[in-house]
């Protein structure tokens, strides 16, 4: 209970670490929402109308405090941007980015998974190389050259798949309209499977080679118990914590990082508005934006956090002793 | 407006020359009744980023209309293709190298104008940009009305440079470098610039450019940083020289703006800082001119006081490139316009088959369609197709042209001038209600009561407007006199209605274009209404703008 507490304690400290330094690094970055008006026909006097307009004009401590208040209850304000609630630009934008990423995370992680364990059942076989070669070509081939390799294949030559976006221009009648968006969805999604899988395979082939190595699964074995439950319910059982952090740890990174396949593909999600708001200094959207990646993160550390006790007896018992 | 009219063609700079002087002639008057539209029903405005995939979408039929292509390989790529007409015409861009005249050894005006005279921006512009773009001498844009030919022109080159520098007392030391009459060396040069991956052209011309002056004995080089930082130096004045942009408009009332020692604020455009109160008097006059002689007086006698101090170095203005999508008749065209404009997405047509939609590119995503407080020139792309304004330019002479006022005068007042419009008879909004002079000043009085930046400068000056609805007449009377209200209020300040800007209760986050509109309840209407040919009907973030043919639209009811 008191590591808990702990725990809580400081997630709770990060977050308002994230949020003061939110607030004060977007402010010490050069320049502001105004210097970035480059307009002849935009005067002085107009510049500060303007500045007026977004409570710019007024001293640092008000702005903090006003900018605290939204923040924490989840208001987030007006964005310079778009003169929208900032909550409401980000709703427009969120199933988007977690349709793709959510089924892409679970498919390369499984996928990678899937292959690492079985390269590392089949040492030294075509099977391994493969797994190997595939695995070193995804986790080193950056992201924006196999998309847009991968949209002149099939959406250019073959068109198979749609150039951009994430409807048809106008959108199909009734239940069609979700088959658009999965028509839509698939090139992406399949882009960054390929691309993420590779990673996972290489990690967990290797953790597999050692764990079928230890001697638990050597006892296993010599017990006699089918050899796909070793391999599952012993040797990857072991190695279930550190995948479990790494899944979840890396969820928050992918978020943040979507904005290339987004521009890619033309889609509208949360990376390409995180991109912009901090490009034109949209304090509140930028800062609400980053606030809720903080959020996922700390929530995530926490859940990897659970999961670890879930999976591993031996941090259960250490838990029950705190 | 013939199909002919409507070519392409360029696969050289020489070509590029050939077109600009094939498209048709500058004409004295263009007739608007003689077009009618729109003709198409439905238009989507297609949002795609990315240029190769506007590329492909372009050559895959997905676009009929692609704007501000700006990279020649982009150019090559789309005539190959075969699938796209494209179209060129000067633009209102400049790029300038800017420099810190109140600091040593900028300061100096013959350092400046050898600076110049070095300048190799025919060869810049042709190894850049393969010709794409215009090599600019002067301080206005070349096709602005008001652009003044005569001015100074120094003999180009490094020699002449040189020459120009030691008749003026100015020697080299031993190293080759610079040494000013009163014998003080001269520091570093930082020419600031974006980087590469922002402004690949833009960082190669400050690299040219401190090459330039490194050839003349000053000691330069280009420093690339990123954008908002640099922004942030120029506007509190911590730079020697920096490399600038411009978007201008016909008018040159901007270079009081740029050139005026009261600019000279944090926050001003007068960067160079240049000082000078003969100029300052010319541009007071300029911006202050009663009418129209006496603007082209003095914007001629700035530009040429300008081309003596040098402030800046004017490098090149871009062209207008744009594609239109074979298989569309309509295209309207002139030496001053691509195909991509109001009259044009009024006329055109399929050249065979029945109506169809016109998908016309957006390269950005739509911000905001709060006319109030949009500054993003993407925006204004859709709402510049639902909002009018009471003046508009004639496309062949960029004078003024009628448009929601059929006519007007400008007559010295007590204080200041005075505007009088009168309206067209029979105007409509897009919901049917019909325009009046009502409208017109309940919009002006409430951009002035409310101070909106966006158009705050152009009603600060308003001391009256007044209403004779029997007679449509809109009398609005100056503060001061200038020839520029005329077009900062009939050609600036857009018309909104005065039934739905009534019940907006706070400007700055009115969403007009997510507000159903509240008296035509199942009409899918919204608050986003104007009196322009296109009427507002769903915007899907990221993806599309759908419009539909305004039905009201004054021009609906012309001949055929």
């Amino acid at each position: 209970m008191t590591a808990a507490l702990k725990r809580a304690g400081a997630s709770a400290a990060v977050l308002a670490a994230v949020l003061a330094l939110n607030f004060f690094l977007f402010r010490i970055m050069p320049g502001d929402p105004i210097t970035g008006i480059v307009d002849p026909r935009f005067s002085p006097e107009a510049k500060a109308q303007l500045a007026a307009q977004w409570g710019l004009d007024r001293p640092m401590s008000e702005q903090f405090a006003v900018y605290v208040k939204e923040m924490l209850s989840f208001r987030f304000g007006l964005s310079m941007m778009t003169g929208a609630p900032v909550w409401d630009e980000l709703k427009r934008r969120v199933p988007n980015t977690v349709a793709l990423l959510l089924p892409a995370l679970a498919l390369s992680s499984a996928l990678g998974i899937w292959l690492g364990v079985k390269a590392a059942l089949n040492r030294g076989s075509a099977l391994e190389s493969a797994v190997l070669l595939s695995g070193a070509v995804s986790f080193s081939f950056p992201s924006f050259f196999v998309q847009l390799l991968l949209l002149m294949c099939f959406a250019y030559y073959w068109r198979l798949f749609p150039l951009s976006g994430t409807t048809s221009i106008p959108p199909p009648p009734g239940g069609m309209a979700i088959l658009d968006y999965l028509w839509h969805l698939a090139l992406p999604l399949f882009s960054l499977v390929v691309m993420g899988f590779g990673g996972f395979a290489l990690y967990i082939r290797n953790m597999m080679v050692k764990a079928l190595g230890e001697e638990y699964v050597l006892m296993a074995r010599a017990r006699g118990l089918p050899f796909r439950r070793v391999v599952w319910n012993h040797a990857f059982r072991s190695m279930l914590p550190p995948v479990l952090t790494i899944l979840l740890l890396s969820l928050p990174g992918v978020v943040s990082g979507a904005v290339i396949t987004e521009t890619v593909f033309s889609m509208n999600g949360v990376g390409r508005f995180l991109l912009e708001a901090t490009n034109s200094h949209d304090y509140p959207s930028a800062g609400a934006a980053f606030f809720l990646l903080a959020l996922l993160t700390v929530g995530c550390n926490l859940l990897a956090d659970v999961a670890y006790v879930l999976v591993d007896p031996r941090a259960r018992r250490t838990g029950a002793r705190d | 407006m013939k199909r002919s009219n409507y070519f392409v063609c360029f696969f050289s700079v020489f070509l590029i020359s050939v077109f600009l002087t094939s498209a048709p002639a500058a004409a004295s008057s263009f007739d608007i009744s003689q077009y009618s539209g729109p003709k198409m029903k439905d238009l989507y405005y297609v949002i795609i980023r990315d240029m190769d995939a506007r590329l492909l979408a372009m050559s895959t039929g997905k676009l009929d209309v692609l704007s501000d292509i700006y990279r020649p390989v982009d150019v090559e790529r789309l005539l190959e293709s075969g699938t796209a007409d494209l179209s060129l015409a000067s633009t209102f861009h400049g790029m300038f190298v800017t420099f810190n005249t109140r600091k040593f050894p900028w300061n100096e005006t013959v350092l400046r104008q050898a600076a110049s005279q070095a300048s190799e921006r025919k060869k810049w512009t042709r190894d850049l940009f393969s010709g794409y773009c215009e090599p600019m001498t002067g301080f206005l844009p070349v096709i602005s009305p008001f652009y003044e030919k005569e001015t100074t022109a120094f003999p180009p080159g490094a020699e002449a440079a040189r020459k120009r520098l030691s008749d003026a007392g100015w020697t080299w030391n031993g190293d080759g470098w610079l040494v000013a009459p009163d014998g003080r060396e001269l520091p570093m040069t930082n020419i600031l610039c974006p980087p590469s991956s922002v402004a690949a052209t833009t960082t190669e011309i400050a690299t040219l450019m401190a090459e330039t002056l490194v050839s003349i004995g000053v000691p330069a080089r280009a420093a690339p940083m990123d954008f908002q930082t640099m922004l942030a130096r120029v506007d509190v004045r911590d730079f020697d020289a920096c490399t600038n942009a411009w978007s201008m408009s016909r008018d040159p009332d901007v270079l009081y703006s740029f050139y005026h020692s009261s600019m000279d604020v944090e926050g001003g455009y007068n960067l160079s800082g240049i000082a000078d109160p003969e100029l300052d008097g010319i541009l007071h006059e300029l911006r202050y001119a009663p009418d129209e002689a006496a603007a082209r007086e003095y914007s001629s006698r700035a530009q040429k006081m300008l081309s003596d101090l040098m402030p800046v170095i004017p490098i090149y203005s871009r062209y207008s490139i744009s594609a239109m999508q074979t298989g569309w008749d309509g295209i309207f065209l002139t030496d001053r316009n691509t195909a991509d404009n109001l009259l044009t997405l009024i006329s055109m047509t399929p050249s065979e088959g029945g109506p169809r939609p016109i998908y016309w590119n957006i390269p950005e995503e739509i911000r905001t369609l709060n006319p109030l407080v949009s500054s993003s020139a993407y925006d204004w792309m859709v709402l510049g197709t639902i909002y009018d304004t009471l003046i508009s330019v004639d496309p062949y002479t960029f004078e003024d042209m009628p448009w929601l006022a059929e006519s007007w005068d400008i007559s010295p007042g007590e204080k200041g001038s005075v505007l009088t419009f009168t309206l067209k008879d029979g105007l409509k909004w897009q919901d049917g209600h019909p325009l009046t002079v009502e409208d017109a000043a309940y919009s002006i009085q409430f951009i002035k009561d409310n101070s909106v930046p966006r158009f705050y400068d152009s009603v600060k000056d308003i001391e009256s407007i007044e209403t004779d609805v029997k007679n449509r007449r809109l009398r609005i009377t100056m503060a001061n006199t200038s020839y520029w209200h005329l077009h900062n209020i009939g050609g600036g300040i857009l018309l909104l209605p005065k039934h739905i800007l009534e019940n907006v209760k706070d400007w700055r986050a009115w969403q007009p274009s997510n507000t159903p509109h509240k008296a035509l309840d199942g009409s899918m209407l919204t608050e986003l209404i104007g009196t322009g040919p296109f009427t507002f009907r769903e915007s899907r973030t990221g993806e599309y703008v759908h419009m539909t043919r305004n039905e009201h639209y004054m021009l609906r009811t012309a001949p055929e």
